[in-house]
């Protein structure tokens, strides 16, 4: 650049102006630059629903007018397309065969409609019905099968064209011994040879990872209280600082525990009861698992993300049947902007659970 | 990085907070002498960032003077005035010095914190606009032609502020040397060691002033 421009340089600086400043540095107060960082991603995050209202019509601003129709037109048109898409079920077939699963276009569905009214009392009924289930004990050597039908939305990204596709629905298997140290699975969206992977310990780096909320053995949720408020206070405590709210983390943690583990029998009406307690649990009136079977749902929104998870029931026994993740409130961010509203993230139901002698054993081979 | 900031992807905001934070707050309490100013600007400023996120070009390096620009101009309406920062620095200054040197504190800190008030003293002795050239090249060690852009200036107004700057600087460290040394290089405060109270912050009216800044050699 300018050959001239003199450039500050450690010699010609002396030390009265150099050394100045150097005691001025100084860290954040402990805590505030979390406390920061989430408000401005909380900020951010409405800014960015502010400029999504108001990117279709300034509107809001001069809403004495009647909406013109340049405004009121692709609305309608959002709408239109909206009724059309809803109701709709795809799994994706055919298309391009990807890590061993068949991909297609993106999972969508209706959206059911969520109410805060009856969560006590389905809760109540859900508690109910799982302290009924007769939960066998796994016995060392044992292993903990469980077998689900699982599908999943996500973001292709081919060159840098970005577009919106799924795995097809497939099936799942897991198991796992009861202290969690020996593990096999089947998935062909995870796998890349068809007989699984090891899930046995220690893993490749040698380490033998104990067994947490969020990676559990039988033998460690037989050990957690069933005192629905002390458990939840221990759900809260052990996910601090991760995912995007503390209670959507709370509830997810409970989600995964009901879906990929066993939960010995107190356990598992506990774990209900503890999600009733997290704020922002709702109803939803309807909702389909991953095979297809309505059921009633108890879900919470991710306000950050847009996406609801929903823990489906049976209508009737109100038996755990499985759960899916839908996107309900629409997103701005880069690609996720893809995710429509609609649109299934992840679906999954559960098929079998059982205990079984052998790793690699069905309940059928058993016999 | 840039693209990512300029499409307004949160993650990439939260990285540049990740990164930055720290920059930026220090930066901001030596433009304001006041930590919980400070603290305030820091956040001010990544929210003012997301707000101009398309102004970010494409190509460039880091997007550290960018950031401290907007930091200093965020800065700059917390105190319009001269005599506000005079009054929050020696405030600051005397804030420093009034807590107990603890018999455990380590000797270090207490060195920290009287560096610390001779900077605050000195950069009072500075007319705003150098005091920004100031801590913008000595303090967060950006070149001056970062500094220039940060600012929306051009390089060799950076230049002849800083030598300005340099030589006032000069002048108050021989005159502070110059006093007995068992005497605190500053004025003992009188009345209110608070400060005045900041004049309301306008938001907004300083968003055409700051360009994006460019790294790096062209």
């Amino acid at each position: 650049m300018n050959a001239n421009t003199p450039r500050p340089h450690p010699a010609d600086t002396d030390r009265s102006t150099s050394e100045l400043l150097s005691g001025t540095a100084r860290d954040l107060p402990s805590g505030r630059h979390e406390f920061h960082k989430e408000r401005l991603m909380a900020q951010i995050h409405d800014m960015q629903r502010a400029e999504r209202t108001a990117t279709p019509a300034p509107a809001q601003k001069r809403r004495l007018r009647l909406p013109r129709p340049a405004i009121a037109l692709p609305l309608t048109a959002v709408a239109v397309a909206a009724a059309v898409v809803a109701g709709v079920w795809q799994t994706g077939s055919g298309g391009v065969r990807d890590s061993g699963v068949a991909t297609g276009p993106a999972l969508t569905t209706r959206i059911g409609t969520a109410t805060t009214k009856g969560v006590p009392q389905l809760i109540d009924r859900i508690s109910l019905a799982a302290a009924d289930t007769s939960h066998p004990d796994v016995k060392p050597g044992q292993f903990v099968y469980i077998e689900s039908k699982t599908a999943n939305s996500f973001v292709k990204h081919v060159g840098d064209k970005s577009s919106l596709a799924s795995h097809a629905l497939h099936t799942r298997q897991v198991w796992k011994s009861a202290d969690g140290t020996e593990g096999w699975l089947i998935d062909p969206a995870v796998n890349d040879s068809p007989e699984g992977e090891t899930l046995s310990l220690p893993d490749e780096q040698g380490n033998t990872p104990e067994a947490t909320l969020n990676a559990p053995s039988f033998d460690y949720l037989a050990t957690l209280t069933t005192d629905p408020d002390k458990l939840l206070a221990k759900i809260y405590k052990e996910t601090e600082g991760m995912g995007n709210t503390p209670d959507q983390q709370a509830f997810t943690t409970i989600g995964d525990l009901l879906i990929e583990s066993y939960p010995p029998a107190e356990l598992y009406p506990a774990l209900f009861k503890a999600a009733a307690k997290i704020p922002g649990v709702v109803v939803v009136d309807d909702a389909v698992d991953a095979v297809g079977r309505h059921g009633i749902a108890v879900a919470r929104l991710d306000e950050t993300s847009g996406e609801r998870e929903e823990w489906i029931f049976d209508r009737k026994t109100h038996v755990f049947l499985g759960e899916r993740s839908v996107q309900v409130r629409k997103v701005s961010t880069g690609t996720d902007a893809l995710i429509t509203p609609g649109t299934v993230l992840f679906t999954n139901a559960i098929m079998q659970r059982a205990v079984v002698d052998g790793m690699k054993q069905t309940p059928s081979q058993a016999g | 990085m840039r693209t990512r900031v300029r499409a307004g992807e949160s993650s990439a905001f939260a990285e540049l907070f990740d990164s930055y934070a720290r920059a930026v707050y220090n930066h901001a309490f030596r433009l304001t002498a006041d930590w919980s100013v400070a603290e305030d600007v820091m956040a001010a400023t990544f929210l003012e960032a997301w707000r101009l996120r398309d102004r970010v070009d494409a190509e460039g390096g880091s997007l550290r003077p960018w950031l401290l620009g907007i930091a200093t101009n965020t800065a700059r309406n917390q105190y319009r005035s001269n005599r506000r920062y005079r009054a929050a620095a020696n405030a600051a200054a005397a804030a420093e010095l009034s807590v107990p040197d603890h018999a455990d504190e380590v000797a270090d800190r207490v060195d920290d914190r009287h560096r610390l008030t001779l900077a605050l003293s000195a950069l009072a002795k500075l007319r705003r606009p150098e005091r920004e050239v100031v801590t913008l090249c000595l303090g967060e060690g950006l070149d001056y032609e970062a500094a220039a852009l940060a600012l929306g200036i051009p390089v060799g107004t950076v230049a002849s502020r800083l030598s300005r700057a340099r030589k006032k600087l000069r002048a108050h460290a021989e005159d502070a040397a110059a006093r007995p040394a068992a005497g605190t290089p500053y004025e003992k405060v009188r009345g209110n060691r608070e400060g005045g109270r900041p004049a309301r912050q306008t938001r907004g009216d300083h968003t055409s002033v700051i360009r994006p800044a460019q790294e790096g050699h062209r």
